[in-house]
């Protein structure tokens, strides 16, 4: 320890001022003192210390080490300037992270866009203004689509570090029926219909016929003896069974990603496009997740957990890949599938087995909404028009 | 005098003074004192060269201490000079 260096003295008595003149007695340098119950700290040089343990040899004298607050305290003081720089970097990079620094309207419709906007800045939402709770975010949003039924069809604001971002969504008008004064459903693909319900327009086709691709099913055409009395836009369902030929070739080996548990964390900085990685990567083989931490316009902190993996091969038995290769070729085709739509029947029309692969290929059945509809040109129905005509 | 008002040493400096005594809103600040003779929560009594400085007051404590200089605090009532 240093002579020339500044300590709190701890002094155990119950009189300050005997205790003072007897400091002042021996001639003790003191730059600052508290007085508790039971003792009196002191600051001091240490060389003052030595002779008040050399000459106060009746009194309990220590060291005093300040701890908990005290110690947090005393380092304040020391670093007082550092600390309050710290403490108002902290407060500014805190408020500068709640506030919205730019508003990312997400349309290219110029009136969506001047619709969004002031309905924004009327409810508060602007820029340099600060971040709005989720729950008031909601509000605001249901607010905004209540006042706008017309224009606007969904509403989503979230924010991206200094970014609001405002998804919008415009309000389609579906076109009216009397737009198509004529049109048919027909077949999407060739199938067998095995479903029909028509809610307007006349039925061409049944249930158990055979369509090809392209041929009406319901016609938008009201005819009577051979005349078209009234043209409407034909609507139905129509479900029907189609048909797939897939083909899989699957090998036998098989490469699979296996993750060993072994997880580190890292930082890295992107600044445009340029990213830097802060520590260097130990793990060979690494999958990275990225969190990000900060993010200021171009510039972003992000924490990546890598999570290490090997890569093992792995040898099918026939049974597994036979399995393999269906399950791929049922995926493939319900890839294909909508709503209500499914696979009925598979069954497997070929099998090759050589030493390294299986070849299979499996017909699979489909129940699937068929029917698409195709608008009758004017031109059509003029020409239908004056066909009738003529035959009158 | 490492931190011991700078403001009065420089004070001292200048006026080129032996001894001095000031007196602020609770503080009394003697430089080159030669004994304490007296200390108690209302009596300070100080040898400054060849006078006794008898200091009156409330609550009176010693914030400051070094081989010449005193920085007292508390309520001061009173300061008594007296040759010796």
């Amino acid at each position: 320890m240093s002579r020339d260096k500044i300590i709190w003295v701890k002094i155990n008595t119950k009189s300050y001022y005997n205790i003072l003149v007897k400091l002042n007695d021996i001639g003790i340098t003191i730059y600052d003192n508290k007085f508790k119950k039971d003792y009196i700290l002191i600051e001091t040089k240490y060389e003052d210390y030595k002779r008040i343990k050399k000459y106060l040899v009746s009194y309990k004298i220590s060291i005093y080490e300040s701890t908990g607050i005290d110690k947090f305290k005393e380092i304040f003081n020391k670093y007082i300037v550092f600390s309050c720089g710290i403490i108002i970097s902290i407060v500014i990079l805190f408020i500068a992270n709640m506030t919205v620094f730019k508003i990312d309207i997400k349309t290219s419709n110029k009136k969506i866009y001047d619709i969004v906007e002031r309905e924004l800045n009327k409810n508060g939402l602007k820029r340099l203004t600060l971040k709005k709770e989720h729950f008031k975010i909601e509000k605001i949003v249901s607010k905004i689509l209540d006042e706008n039924k017309d224009t606007l069809e969904w509403l989503e604001i979230k924010y991206d570090g200094l970014v609001m971002i405002v998804n919008v969504t415009e309000k389609t008008q579906t076109k009216k029926e009397e737009e198509y004064p004529n049109c048919n459903i027909i077949a999407r693909t060739d199938a067998k219909i095995s479903s029909l319900n028509i809610y307007r327009g006349i039925p061409l086709k049944e249930i158990n016929d055979y369509v090809t691709k392209g041929e009406v099913i319901l016609s938008g055409s009201i005819t009577h003896n051979e005349e078209i009395k009234n043209n409407v836009c034909a609507d139905g369902e129509v479900y029907g069974e189609v048909w797939y030929k897939v083909k899989i070739e699957l090998p036998f080996k098989e490469t699979i990603t296996k993750y060993t548990g072994k997880n580190r964390y890292n930082l890295n900085i992107k600044i445009d496009d340029d990213k830097y990685t802060i520590l260097k990567s130990r793990l060979k083989q690494k999958k990275e997740e990225e969190i990000n931490l900060y993010k200021l316009n171009d510039f972003e902190i992000n924490l990546i957990k890598e999570k290490e993996y090997v890569k093992e091969e792995n040898i099918l038995s026939k049974d597994e890949a036979y399995n393999k290769a269906i399950k791929l070729a049922t995926e493939k085709i319900n890839l294909k599938l909508r709503e209500n739509e499914k696979i009925l029947v598979k069954k497997v029309l070929k099998k090759e087995l050589n030493d390294s692969t299986i070849y299979l290929e499996v017909f699979i059945v489909t129940k699937e909404n068929i029917g698409v509809r195709q608008v009758v040109k004017e031109e059509a129905l003029n020409d239908n028009k004056h066909i009738s005509e003529s035959n009158e | 005098m490492e931190r011991l008002h700078f403001r009065d040493f420089f004070k001292n400096f200048l006026y080129d003074l032996e001894d001095f005594i000031t007196i602020y809103e609770n503080h009394l600040h003697v430089f080159n004192y030669q004994k304490l003779t007296k200390l108690s929560e209302t009596n300070i009594i100080l040898i400054v060269k060849n006078m006794e400085v008898n200091i009156t007051g409330e609550n009176l404590k010693i914030k400051q201490m070094t081989k010449q200089e005193l920085l007292i605090n508390g309520k001061i009532l009173k300061v008594e000079f007296a040759y010796v």
